[in-house]
């Protein structure tokens, strides 16, 4: 529900209780505590955060590979016309709006 | 930013958009379970660019708006103690309690901070060892493994004067309670990302077995929501229902094991009542008896709380999806974000905030619905 | 006290004829004509800022009031409520930032007042600037001339200046690489009125409130809808970062050095070229139009072609988690 933002591991620090990392968001920087996903981390990684801490590591092969199959649907011709809302014949609105 | 502006590609949405429609041979229901993804979709216009294919009805995924009142009056009065610094995320700030709420109480004197992360509330009690912290611990699953580090931290430190007024609660109960009803019309979920990226989605395998239902694990971005979308009813055409992930960037089927962990070593299950939708059974999380002294309620014996819910006020039929924000007499009168009646007006997650800050013209005018 | 302020940290910044006299008040010439009066206090915490401080916001702000109505500045006043114990290199370098933007700009500060008052009340100091400048009879832009089918140009990228005052802030612990873009735009709008005239309908500086204010309040006032395309507002990524951040929108984010034009239809290109002909003006670009539909509303084409209203906000905008 919750705001987890993707950003880059410029900075980690193991001195403390738990790994620590700086975090760059888009050119906004912030402390990071990295306890888990610690073993799986280094500088450069991306990591999902929320408040202040990352709860999991970007899988850059999947969202590559997300990318790719997206762009792929949406080339022309690959779907229909993109005139017409509603190209369904059979659609029928359950009752409310 | 890198891995967020991909997934608003106007071109993707929109061939996505195209897809669905070419996919669906009826309107489908499904539920968006999170907040935050309705949100997007309200604000990026989804639910009207599929009108024909599918009817998207807003869950219950608001930690702020399902905090029971009486919870927020406990905030309210402790926050209202000389000796207590109240911390707390920025969302809850103007969550109406039954008399007041605590900007209110701030703009009166008392000492209320906004904290980004819990472990920032930690560190205020660290320097001001002399007044009591009391750190405002709502959310989802999402939320619970930062706020157990935060106290799991407090104990390893012997911080006395930090306690948490918990509030958390777990998503998969109040999905189960949505479908189990007999006037639920839910077709297919669209399950939180951020939720299952900590626990995973093995629990949702027999929800999705029994009642027959499509769950798809999905992010928070137009395009993720548009994707899942496909996914749901590429599902509903052929009659399959099964958990699908959307959100692979970030969610594998067992979650973060060690975030997981975390939470089991501070909370247990128990049953909870949500705000205007009742008890849920075991859909809370409060402290293990470890970690008692760190519970603001046994604290400062705030056990017992009379509360006073506005009778005029519909969250629980918005949270539960029988009634839209803007069918609700209230919306955009009586009740606005400057003075509202519930907890989904002024959350920034909130269904009624959403459609109030979005498509208010849409009543306003009496155009379109 | 106040003289000893006065004689050793004020006058040696803002030298001139007019302010040396220490009359009661400055007397000084304007040509016949119409005359433009603008004032505005400034209450920023905190007081410095990259990109500024309070001090040349101050100077910035009402040049800008008094341009966005087509009125040349002439002269500025200023008047200080000081904290006791306010840092007098805190007050040097405000004061030294004020008179640099009033010798940028050709603009005197001719007359001033300073009080000071107990520890506690007041956030270090309140500046009060006002300005007066001459009208001229063909460049009168107002906030309710705008027509059906003008363009909405914007001169630059929204959100820099109330991003860069909430990091200073530092109270939710995170560093952000902007500063506040707080400059005098006269030489923009000079720009506009010799290049495209009385082609110019509204001008706005959409300062508290953001862009979506300031657009809210001409629809209302020129009685037009406004539809604006998503894709087409400049956003600066550490704006954009942070507004993720925080859960801040970023068309409600204070700006104090861009403006906001509506401008006929038929004179936007030139417009537009105008503006990008002056750095100050180098992102500008069409956002938008007016419409003859739902007048007083303004509306925004997503990035994904859905659309929603872009209502006036309530309050202030708080950062969130969940």
């Amino acid at each position: 529900m919750c705001l987890g933002i993707p950003g880059r591991i410029v900075e980690i620090s193991n001195e403390g209780r738990f790994p620590m990392g700086v975090v760059d968001f888009g050119g906004v920087q912030r402390d990071v505590c990295l306890a888990f996903v610690g073993d799986d981390v280094g500088v450069g990684h991306y990591v999902i955060v929320h408040v202040g801490f990352a709860i999991s590591v970007v899988d850059e092969q999947e969202a590559n590979r997300t990318r790719e199959l997206l762009t792929e649907l949406v080339r022309p011709g690959v779907v229909g016309s993109a005139a017409e809302p509603g190209i369904n014949r059979l659609a029928r609105k359950p009752g409310l709006l | 930013m890198k891995y967020l502006s991909e997934y608003r590609d106007g071109d993707i949405a929109r061939g996505l958009v195209q897809t669905i429609r070419s996919v669906t041979t009826r309107c489908w229901v499904l539920m968006e379970v999170c907040g935050g993804q309705t949100h997007t979709i309200v604000r990026y216009g989804i639910d009207e660019l599929l009108v024909d294919s599918v009817e998207l009805i807003h869950g219950p995924g608001c930690p702020v708006c399902v905090t029971p009142l009486a919870q927020i009056d406990r905030a309210l009065a402790l926050a209202s103690r000389r000796n207590v610094i109240f911390t707390s995320f920025g969302d809850m700030l103007r969550v109406p309690g039954s008399k007041s709420d605590l900007q209110q109480v701030r703009a009166g004197g008392g000492d209320v901070r906004v904290v980004y992360s819990p472990l920032d509330a930690l560190e205020i009690a660290r320097s001001n060892p002399a007044r009591e912290v009391v750190f405002f611990a709502v959310g989802f699953e999402t939320t619970a493994p930062a706020n157990a580090m935060a106290v799991w931290r407090a104990k390893e430190l012997d911080v006395r004067n930090f306690s948490v007024l918990a509030s958390h609660v777990t998503v998969l109960p109040a999905m189960a309670a949505i479908v189990e009803s007999p006037q639920n019309r839910v077709q297919a979920f669209l399950a939180a990302g951020h939720v299952c990226t900590v626990m995973g989605w093995t629990e949702y395998e027999p929800l999705a077995e029994k009642y027959r239902v499509p769950i798809i694990v999905t992010g928070f971005e137009p395009v993720d929501l548009l994707e899942g979308i496909l996914l749901a009813v590429r599902q509903l055409e052929s009659g399959r229902h099964q958990v699908e992930n959307q959100y692979r960037r970030s969610v594998k089927r067992e979650g973060n094991l060690a975030a997981r962990e975390m939470v089991s070593t501070v909370f247990k299950p128990v049953d909870r009542s949500w705000r205007g939708m009742g008890p849920i059974p075991a859909s809370g999380l409060a402290l293990r008896e470890e970690f008692v002294a760190f519970d603001a309620e046994l604290k400062f014996e705030l056990q017992n709380i009379a509360v006073a819910e506005s009778d005029r006020c519909r969250a629980g039929d918005v949270l539960r999806g029988h009634l839209k924000p803007f069918e609700c007499p209230a919306f955009a009168g009586e009740c606005t974000p400057e003075s509202p009646l519930g907890a989904p007006m002024v959350s920034s997650e909130g269904a009624c905030a959403a459609f109030y800050n979005y498509r208010r013209h849409r009543t306003a005018d009496g155009l379109k619905r | 006290m106040s003289a000893a302020l006065i004689r050793d940290w004020f006058l040696p910044h803002f030298a001139n004829d007019a302010l040396e006299q220490l009359g009661d008040a400055a007397v000084v010439d304007l040509q016949s004509g119409r005359v433009a009066i603008s004032t505005d206090t400034f209450v920023v915490k905190p007081l410095e800022f990259p990109g500024g401080n309070i001090g040349s916001l101050a100077v910035h702000g009402t040049l800008n009031d008094l341009g966005m109505m087509g009125a040349k500045p002439r002269y500025i006043s200023a008047g200080f409520v000081l904290e006791e114990g306010l840092s007098l290199e805190v007050l040097d370098r405000i004061l030294h930032a004020m008179a640099a933007a009033s010798r940028e700009a050709g603009v005197p500060i001719v007359t001033g007042d300073t009080k000071v008052v107990e520890r506690g009340k007041a956030d270090g100091v309140f500046i009060n600037t006002t300005g007066l400048g001459e009208v001229d009879a063909g460049f009168a832009p107002a906030p309710n001339l705008g027509r059906p089918d003008d363009a909405v140009i914007i001169s630059g990228a929204i959100g820099r200046h109330g991003i860069a005052v909430i990091a200073a802030r530092n109270e939710l612990g995170f560093d952000v690489d902007i500063e506040s873009d707080s400059v005098n735009l006269c030489p923009l709008v000079e720009m506009l009125r010799m290049e495209v005239g009385d082609s110019v309908h509204v001008l706005r500086d959409p300062t508290r409130g953001g862009l979506a204010s300031s657009l809210n309040e001409i629809a209302a006032a020129s009685r037009v809808g406004i539809e604006l395309d998503e894709a087409r507002i400049p956003i600066p990524e550490p704006v954009t970062a942070t507004c993720e951040m925080l859960g801040f929108d970023p068309l409600y984010v204070a700006n104090e050095g861009i403006m906001v034009a509506l401008v006929d239809g038929t004179a936007a290109t030139t417009a537009v070229a105008a503006m990008r002909a002056v750095s100050l003006g180098g992102q500008a670009t069409v956002i938008g139009r007016a419409t003859a539909e739902h007048s007083g509303l303004v509306t925004l084409k997503t990035r994904i072609g859905g659309s929603r209203i872009v209502a006036m906000l309530p309050g202030d905008q708080l950062p969130r988690i969940c």
